[in-house]
């Protein structure tokens, strides 16, 4: 492991300008919210900052805040709190299911919302360090290789699949995320926050070197809305989603009126299905009509050698989660 | 029904249980020493390459760096690492990736990892080959000069023997095919899996003048301090090798290791105490794990379903190093009058292979069950009339066993376990959700042998037990002492155990082959009757007097054979749209003889069971092809059980009476990881009517397989 300053700004301000002075002087930074996946990473070498910016100690990130325009949730809100906050519970029921699922209760402690949206691949080429795409290298090497979790839609040249549990939560509630840079502040939406590598092959978002989510909002909490997470894993805790479903919708006297449907680990962003959507708004989600959604859902998939078990498995997903969360 | 005895045969905490559990306990890696150096490995990033030279001026010139040793200044041979080649301590050409290249101590931790980046290398890469089949192809890359096929080797005698397949033949089998009415062939995979012990290996080597100690987690602190005299060529006299607290090896931590030997060097370079240790990733990929197998079967039967012949031929990769048998076994636990099974154990480009709890069975028992499920279900035999109609009654059929509960197990496990309730035909539920029953048996040798104990009272009553256990987790330092109370008719808490350190206690086998109990325990009986005699004859031990007795049995059996045996039966639910697998019931019932301490001995099955379906669910270490570098060592790659995984495992045992051992006990250890798998894929099958041949049993070979 090379050798590190920390430094622990005060506020977002401090880091943006602690970001920009680290650039300007050749060097590279790393954000830290809880630490345990970029410590982890230094420890491998996978990547090694000149200077960890320790986000523990911002000033007002750390809170919960329901507001007249929906919720405001700081970046360094724990997984934990995400998962346990009562209104979270009632009114998002999808982001506190997906915070609950992510790896262990020592991860979710100390692990924020902020660093689960913004984690780096978990493909294990990425992880054992080998000279793909993103550590700058020429290939991915997975395309001839062990695919057997990769992704099957939006991949080329890389085929990572993002690892956030929260992200397909918060894309399928609509959120926005407030980032902190040189030039002041900006709020994006979550659906144009993650790139595909097609576009950015490095990094799996928008964020440049000197920027930092600090915040997400959230819109107001609707009527008639019931949302869930629903995670495939290949052990009951403490790994990342083979597959997963974050779904809202909203349902008026057996009507569906509107529907979010996001996948999760199926492609290197969260995966939007407005396709799927558009089938079901003005309807009453029947078990046939939540099949023919299953079918649309995978219908443009394009799977690697190892990797087509997907596309049944998330095509019965996006079914059974439709008709539970329906029914 | 055993006769009950006044301490051994009653559930009892472990007598280090709150030093354990209230981080008390000095494990190896918590012993710290004045100028105490840290040491790190550079490892190979090739699975096959000449090192066309090292250059470590730079990694030499960093700051606190104290020595490095490469196979250019170190020729120390690590005896124990091969039972064929000469391994070196570090090797060229390097065999897998991982093989060690160069180590360093430095002042910390830090420093150590540091210079490590500062060694240039220049490798020359080699062909490489990652499976045992291919590897015996011709015009496979030689691993070894004289190719791939690994030699003959015996635990009973020392030294390689001929290159072919090791071989047992009984009968005719071509006469047995013959005969049959009905004769099935099929091939199953398993895949090289860790013993992932909590516990990683470290070793710190202090030398006081010419005596060399070595604090190291061991399975076998005389084995342990044997190998490194050896290898450093040392009088026994002149090493020490301590363990006080171990955190568990699963056949990992047999014999010594190369960091042992490593550290030792490098102390002995600096002239300072020096500290070695592996990271959780270097654990997986450079001790050793289970070897992957091919199994070809051919089994014949007759309509009643009669075992006539089984034939197996199976390939088992054992990495560039020949540490472990290579076995595939299973086919011993059945009766059949022809029989041949031949094992070709190759050198791989990959992690070593060796001893992992069960070394040859549960890969297979994966094997053989699986068959002879698929052939019941063809006969529509129900299981457990096929098991009890064919399990084994003698050894081999033909010598007697000292005590068998096999089939006590397989007719009271299927009671318990409401086998004819929850019994239906393979894949003949509806809908997607489905569940199935499976049960496999199993056994592993409950063997009798030399080892010692010495007994000190003195005239407090106290009684000092001193053996040379280390306690991998299985309780033995309670188990002995348990043995020492009943034997002398004393209670329990007058017990001091003194184990775990060469220079204070007597030989010991080694928490290996599920011997300590047999071996160390019945010891401790006989050392317990000389010091009983002792008393007769002079009395109690008055003011500084103590008595003091020594025994070194070395027990044999003369024409019969010792063995353990478990049945397990397990139901799991499949689904199949999903692939899930989920386990719902798991009884799992031994006979081991008596029981000496029932409470640590469940704990010991559940462990087991637990370890098992980890094999059959999760585990595999996938290697790149293209690279051959390992993609998931560790806990969260290899995807090893957790907390939440693990179901209710239902033990029980089935106490005979043996006349050997002591007070009766048999093997604990071992075999509650034997049949796991097996029952665990015959319960895939009736849940879903196909089989899966390649473990691990995965999401993408059910959904695969039902597509």
């Amino acid at each position: 492991m090379k050798s590190f300053t920390n430094v622990n700004p005060e506020n977002r301000q401090e880091v943006v300008s602690l970001l920009k002075k680290v650039i300007e002087e050749g060097k590279t930074a790393s954000l830290a919210g809880g630490g345990s996946d970029l410590l982890g990473m230094i420890k491998d070498d996978l990547v090694a900052p000149d200077v960890v910016v320790n986000l523990k100690d911002l000033e007002g990130l750390q809170k919960i805040e329901p507001h007249s325009q929906g919720v405001r949730i700081g970046g360094l809100v724990t997984l934990q709190e995400l998962s346990q906050h009562p209104l979270i519970l009632s009114q998002y029921t999808v982001l506190a299911e997906a915070a609950g699922t992510v790896a262990t209760p020592q991860i979710r402690n100390v692990g924020t919302v902020a660093g689960n949206i913004c984690q780096r691949p978990w493909c294990w080429y990425f992880r054992q360090g080998f000279p793909c795409f993103k550590h700058g290298g020429d290939r991915c090497y997975s395309v001839v290789g062990q695919n057997q979790l990769h992704a099957i839609f939006g991949g080329g040249p890389s085929f990572i699949v993002h690892p956030s549990d929260t992200a397909p939560a918060l894309m399928a509630l609509e959120a926005r995320f407030r980032i902190a840079g040189p030039d002041g502040e900006r709020v994006v939406p979550a659906s144009e926050f993650f790139v595909l590598p097609r576009e950015e092959v490095s990094r799996e978002n928008i964020l440049g070197p000197d920027e930092v989510l600090v915040e997400i909002e959230l819109p107001p909490a609707r009527q008639n809305v019931k949302s869930t997470y629903v995670k495939i894993m290949d052990r009951e805790a403490w790994t990342h989603a083979v597959l997963s479903v974050a779904a809202v919708l909203e349902i008026d006297q057996g009507v569906c009126r509107k529907a979010r449907i996001v996948l999760g680990a199926v492609a290197p962003i969260p995966w939007h299905l407005p396709h799927v959507e558009r089938m079901l708004v003005g309807q009453r989600i029947t078990a046939d009509l939540a099949g023919d959604a299953g079918r649309a859902a995978v219908s443009r998939a394009q799977p690697l050698a190892k990797n087509g078990y997907k596309i049944p498995l998330t095509e019965a997903l996006v079914r059974r989660t439709l008709i539970s969360l329906a029914g | 029904m055993v006769e009950e005895l006044k301490t051994v045969g009653h559930s009892t905490p472990r007598i280090d249980g709150l030093q354990r559990v209230t981080g008390r306990a000095t494990y190896s890696a918590d012993v710290q020493l004045p100028d105490m150096l840290y040491a790190r490995v550079l490892r190979s990033p090739h699975p096959h390459a000449r090192i066309l030279g090292i250059d470590v001026a730079r990694a030499l010139a960093a700051p606190g760096v104290k020595a490095i040793l490469t196979h250019e200044n170190c020729r120390l041979v690590w005896s124990s690492g091969d039972r064929v080649n000469k391994r070196y301590l570090f090797n060229n050409p390097v065999r897998f990736v991982g093989d060690a290249v160069a180590a360093v101590a430095a002042t910390n931790r830090h420093l150590a990892e540091e210079a490590l980046k500062l060694i240039q290398v220049e490798y020359q890469p080699l062909d490489f080959v990652l499976d045992a089949e291919e590897a015996l192809q011709p015009g496979a890359v030689e691993i070894h000069p004289g190719g791939n096929l690994s030699p003959i080797i015996s635990f009973r005698t020392t030294g390689p023997g001929e290159r072919a397949p090791s071989t047992y033949v009984r009968g005719d089998l071509e006469k047995g095919f013959a005969a049959s009415d009905f004769v099935f062939e099929d091939r199953y995979v398993s895949k090289h899996v860790n013993n992932a012990q909590m516990e990683p290996r470290v070793a710190l080597a202090h030398w006081e003048g010419d005596k060399l100690t070595v604090w190291t987690p061991t399975q076998g602190i005389s084995n342990c301090h044997r190998d490194i005299a050896r290898d450093m060529n040392l009088a026994l006299e002149k090493v020490r090798v301590v363990c006080q607290y171990m955190g568990g090896g699963f056949g990992n931590k047999n014999q010594c290791q190369d960091s042992d030997l490593m550290a030792a060097q490098l102390a002995k370079e600096t002239g300072r105490p020096v500290k070695l240790e592996l990271s959780r990733k270097e654990d997986f990929v450079c001790v050793h794990g289970r070897w992957a197998t091919s199994q070809n079967y051919k089994v014949g039967v007759l309509k009643d379903g009669t075992l006539q012949a089984i034939q197996m031929r199976g390939y088992s990769a054992m990495g560039p190093y020949r540490k472990g048998s290579g076995g595939i076994s299973g086919v011993e636990y059945f009766r059949c009058p022809n029989v041949k099974t031949e094992v070709y154990a190759a050198y791989t480009n990959t992690a070593v292979s060796a001893n992992f709890r069960g070394p040859p069975y549960p890969q297979g028992v994966f094997g053989i069950a699986s068959i002879l499920d698929d052939i019941s279900h063809e006969l529509k035999i129900d299981p457990v009339d096929f098991y009890l109609k064919n399990v084994t009654r003698k050894y081999r059929d033909s010598i007697p066993y000292t005590s068998s509960g096999l089939l006590e197990c397989i007719r009271q496990g299927a009671e318990w376990f409401e086998w004819k309730k929850r019994r239906h035909p393979a894949g003949s539920q509806q809908g997607p959700i489905k569940t199935g029953i499976g049960l496999a048996a199993g056994g592993f040798g409950a063997s009798v042998g030399r080892s010692s104990a010495v007994l000190r009272l003195d005239s407090d009553g106290r009684l000092w037990l001193h053996v040379g256990v280390t306690d991998i987790g299985t309780g033995a330092k309670t188990t002995m002492a348990l043995i020492a109370a009943e034997a002398m008719g004393i209670d329990l808490d007058k017990v001091q155990v003194i184990s775990g350190d060469t220079d204070r206690t007597p030989y010991s086998v080694g928490e290996s082959g599920s011997r300590t109990t047999s071996h160390t325990g019945y010891a401790i009986v006989e050392a317990a009757k000389d010091l009983k005699q002792q008393l007769a004859a002079s009395g109690p031990p008055q003011g500084d007097e103590v008595l003091i007795a020594e025994a070194t049995p070395s027990p044999s059996l003369e024409g019969m054979v010792r063995y353990s045996f478990a049945v397990h039966f397990v139901e799991v639910e499949v689904d199949t749209e999903l692939g899930g697998v989920r386990v719902l019931k798991y009884v799992a019932v031994h006979d081991s003889g008596r029981i000496i301490n029932p409470l640590t001995a469940a704990s010991q099955v559940q462990g087991g069971v637990i370890q098992g379906l980890g094999m059959a669910l999760h585990e595999e270490l996938l290697y790149d092809e293209n690279t051959g570098i390992p993609l998931n060592p560790g806990y969260y790659g290899a995807r090893v059980m957790t907390h939440v995984d693990v179901p209710n495992v239902e033990v029980h045992f089935v106490e005979t009476e043996d006349a050997y051992g002591p007070f009766g006990a048999k093997a604990v250890g071992e075999p509650p990881i034997v049949p796991v798998v097996g029952a665990l894929s015959n319960a895939v099958f009736n849940a879903i009517g196909i089989r899966i041949k390649e473990l691990p049993i995965t999401r993408d070979k059910i959904i695969g397989a039902l597509s």
